[in-house]
């Protein structure tokens, strides 16, 4: 009985859970190589690169391009516009982490997240 | 020098291999020769790890920029002390910290407990090898901090970001918390192996866990803390996966330390406690991999790295070798006792122990929400913080109501009327400061109403029985109120100390629905001269100032700060530029109010070259209450750890035969 009891709870919050998770406003989160096809709010994890121009603060917004970070597809570069704080480590050549709307052509950031460059990187053969 | 680290380390890893299987096989084949030799082995270990750390610290000291991972990760103007905590600044570094912590702290249990776990040290030792072994063969054979190279000029310097001062003590803090909770999975193998799964394991590892647990909580606070001011967002906590790996098993740790009350007191719990102690286990090398691995977007994981797959197969042994374990083991754990009533102490412990792991698994469901959903649809999905937030109202504030109502309730059972005398005065104080805060405007997050509300009725139930044990001891014939209240506190430390840390609960509660429910967020394009208002608050833009240090420029916007028409300050928001890693920080400037603990926080966000500057300021009330919750925290966990004598003999008494347990 408490068996029972245990796995019906188990089962409703995963059920909850599944429901939450896909319907609560989950982000795709691709790579730029991947975004044909895709429109609306996503996430977008690439290699900045230059040149970086424009005002973050101002109408035009920051303009780059995003490409793959690794993989045979690097050749594939996403224009970003970006509106807001502009973060610390963020400049050509870093990895960072982009959430906005794509329209299909370019992505229209809301926020950007560069990801720590010393921590944990890969050992240099 | 290079050599002498290798070195140093290879033996370390010959010695903890030694303890896993020596230890074993002694444990096994009961001899006492090999079990006292795997047991030195271990201790032996440490000292070999020390010294490869030492010689490290030295190549750091000396900026021997031979050592790649000195030059990776230091330069000639980093100063002191920043020089040595870029130690732990790199993957190589931080995994050598993780040995020689969990060689340390292992060492420490198994030579504390050696009297009184007897019968279950011959197996505990073995289980700490075999996961030494795994950090051994990582810096051996993968990720060796020792790595040579032409020395270049100048070293890459550290990431501005670490050169904080939360930064020197956040990372050991962490290692600590995740090593610690070594030691009770440890402890609890060694007791299901030996088949010695009474008290006696929790008795030992009481404290340990209790340590570990602590150094998590305030190494998460502290990463916290260092967020708010140096990541300069205006926040502290983003549900970012690296943050939530570190939360998991303090969760879970949470969840155990309650639990294994109702072991010591009525013998029930005893398979969810082996699992409690296996998944915290589990669930910090998790987070390790997460890190470290790449697979899943976080600020701080870079890149897909090879240590990742390692990781993965260690999870994969621990967690299999857990469940097995457990499961072989399942007559032995069989409680002996049964829950007598649902209003009950050991039920409020149960209901409780519930919503912990419920949240500790949504939380692991969020992180690993992106591996799935890639593995099954073939695209990541990410879920972001309103998931996390709303499960945290969904799990947090029942929480809060039974933290308040759990003391109140007595052991086996409590009938309605006793329980709603007991509650009758929290209940009215909770009732008293939602009204108020109603009729305050506060009514405007219903979360945020609830969080206090409830806030109030769990420090309502603390402030009661602090109160009712005054109260008794002084009828009992305490000579003062004062040595009434402390004699109350030192007789009964665990009790009395768990009670201050759920105080420090309700702190970080009500800092964390003030500062996020009833904040204000303005950004603001200022000329000299200018100025911009927020919450009463009147900031003037002054112009910029530009100032030189040793390795990098300070570029500050200067504010006169007034509040209601007063002066209060001039604050200096802005960016530090440094040379050597080429990069550039935020330095927010912050302004606490520590009456109504409100911080004013002010982002120099961009500099323009006419003279202009884009701020953000923030107003974040309440905030400076999760930072007190620390130290309350860390007073509540120092009584909890205080030795007690008086407590001792009474376990130990409970565990006979056996002499009195010796704890750190």
């Amino acid at each position: 009985m408490r068996l029972v009891i245990a796995l019906s709870v188990a089962a409703a919050l995963a059920v909850f859970l599944l429901y939450t998770s896909f319907a609560g406003g989950a982000t795709p989160s691709l790579k730029p190589s991947q975004l044909a096809g895709h429109r609306g709010k996503l996430s977008v994890s690439g290699y900045v690169l230059g040149p970086v121009a424009g005002d973050p603060h101002a109408s035009g917004g920051l303009r780059f391009k995003l490409r793959d970070i690794d993989g045979p597809h690097q050749s594939v570069r996403v224009p970003v516009v970006f509106h807001g704080s502009e973060p610390d480590l963020f400049r050509a050549g870093r990895h960072v982490y982009v959430v906005g709307n794509y329209n299909g052509a370019s992505l229209a950031a809301t926020s950007i997240t560069t990801k720590c460059p010393s921590k944990y990187s890969p050992a240099k053969s | 020098m290079q050599d002498l680290g290798r070195a140093a380390l290879a033996l370390a890893f010959g010695l903890v291999l030694y303890a896993a299987i020596g230890g074993g096989l002694g444990a096994y084949l009961r001899r006492r020769r090999l079990v006292v030799s795997a047991r030195n082995a271990l201790f032996a270990a440490f000292g070999s790890t020390a010294v490869a750390a030492i010689v490290l610290l030295n190549a750091f000291r000396i900026r021997d920029f031979s050592f790649a991972y000195v030059a990776e990760h230091s330069s000639k103007a980093l100063p002191f002390p920043y020089v040595y905590t870029a130690f732990w600044g790199g993957q190589e570094g931080s995994l050598l910290l993780w040995l020689l912590v969990l060689t340390g702290v292992g060492s420490a249990a198994v030579a504390f407990n050696r009297r009184l776990t007897t019968e279950v040290l011959p197996w505990t030792v073995p289980v700490l090898g075999a996961v030494a072994s795994f950090f051994a063969l990582m810096l051996v054979f993968v990720a060796s901090p020792f790595g040579t190279q032409v020395a270049p000029a100048d070293g890459a310097g550290l990431n501005p970001s670490l050169q904080n001062p939360y930064m020197m003590i956040h990372p050991p803090l962490l290692y600590l918390g995740y090593v610690g909770l070594t030691i009770p999975f440890a402890f609890a193998a060694g007791a299901l192996l030996s088949g010695r799964f009474d008290e006696r394991w929790i008795v030992a590892t009481r404290r340990w866990t209790i340590l570990a647990w602590t150094a998590l909580g305030i190494g998460i606070l502290l990463g916290a803390k260092w967020a708010y001011e140096e990541v300069g967002w205006g926040g502290y906590y983003a549900w970012d996966p690296v943050e939530n790996a570190a939360l998991m098993p303090w969760l879970a740790a949470t969840a155990y330390l309650h639990s294994v009350m109702v072991q010591e007191k009525k013998d029930m719990l005893r398979v969810w406690n082996a699992t409690l102690v296996c998944g915290a286990f589990c669930l910090s090398i998790f987070g390790t991999f997460l890190t470290r691995s790449g697979l899943i977007n976080s600020i701080h994981s870079f890149a897909q790295s090879p240590i990742g797959a390692w990781f993965l197969g260690f999870i994969g042994v621990a967690a299999t070798f857990s469940t097995v374990l457990i499961l072989w083991r399942l007559p032995l754990l069989r409680a002996r006792t049964k829950l007598e009533s649902l209003a009950s102490r050991e039920a409020a412990f149960l209901y409780n122990n519930l919503l912990l792991v419920a949240f500790t698994l949504t939380v692991l469901w969020g992180v690993a929400f992106p591996l799935l959903s890639d593995a099954v649809r073939g695209e990541a999905v990410t879920v972001g913080p309103p998931y996390y937030d709303f499960f945290l109202k969904v799990f947090g504030l029942p929480l809060l109501l039974l933290m308040g109502i759990g003391p109140l309730v007595a052991w086996r059972r409590t009938s309605l009327r006793a329980l709603g005398e007991t509650v009758l005065w929290p209940g009215v104080a909770a009732l008293a400061v939602g009204v108020i805060l109603i009729a305050l405007g506060a009514g405007s997050s219903t979360a945020g109403l609830l969080a206090y509300t409830f806030s109030a009725f769990a420090l309502g139930a603390i402030v009661l029985e602090f109160a009712r044990g005054t109260r008794a001891r002084k009828a009992l014939g305490a000579s003062s109120w004062w040595s009434a209240f402390s004699g109350l506190v030192a007789r009964n430390r665990r009790r009395y100390g768990g009670y201050v840390v759920h105080a420090a609960v309700v702190l970080l509660a009500i800092g964390v629905a003030g500062s996020s429910a009833y904040g204000a967020t303005k950004i603001r394009h200022l000329r000299p001269g200018d100025t911009m208002g927020i919450r009463g608050y009147t900031l003037t833009y002054k112009g910029s100032v530009l100032r030189h240090a040793a390795n990098h420029d300070e570029l500050r916007a200067r504010l006169a700060v007034t509040e209601n028409g007063n002066q209060i300050g001039t604050l200096f928001a802005g960016k530090n530029r440094y040379f050597a890693e080429q990069q550039v920080s935020n330095e927010v400037a912050i302004k606490t109010d520590w009456l109504r603990a409100q911080d004013l926080f002010v982002i120099g966000d961009e500099f323009k070259k006419d003279g202009s500057v884009y701020l953000k300021v923030l107003v974040k009330p309440l905030v400076n209450l999760i930072w007190l919750a620390g130290l309350v925290f860390l007073l509540g966990s120092v009584i909890t750890l205080w030795p007690d004598a008086r407590e001792q003999r009474r376990l130990a008494s409970r565990t006979e035969p056996g002499p009195v347990p010796i704890t750190p």
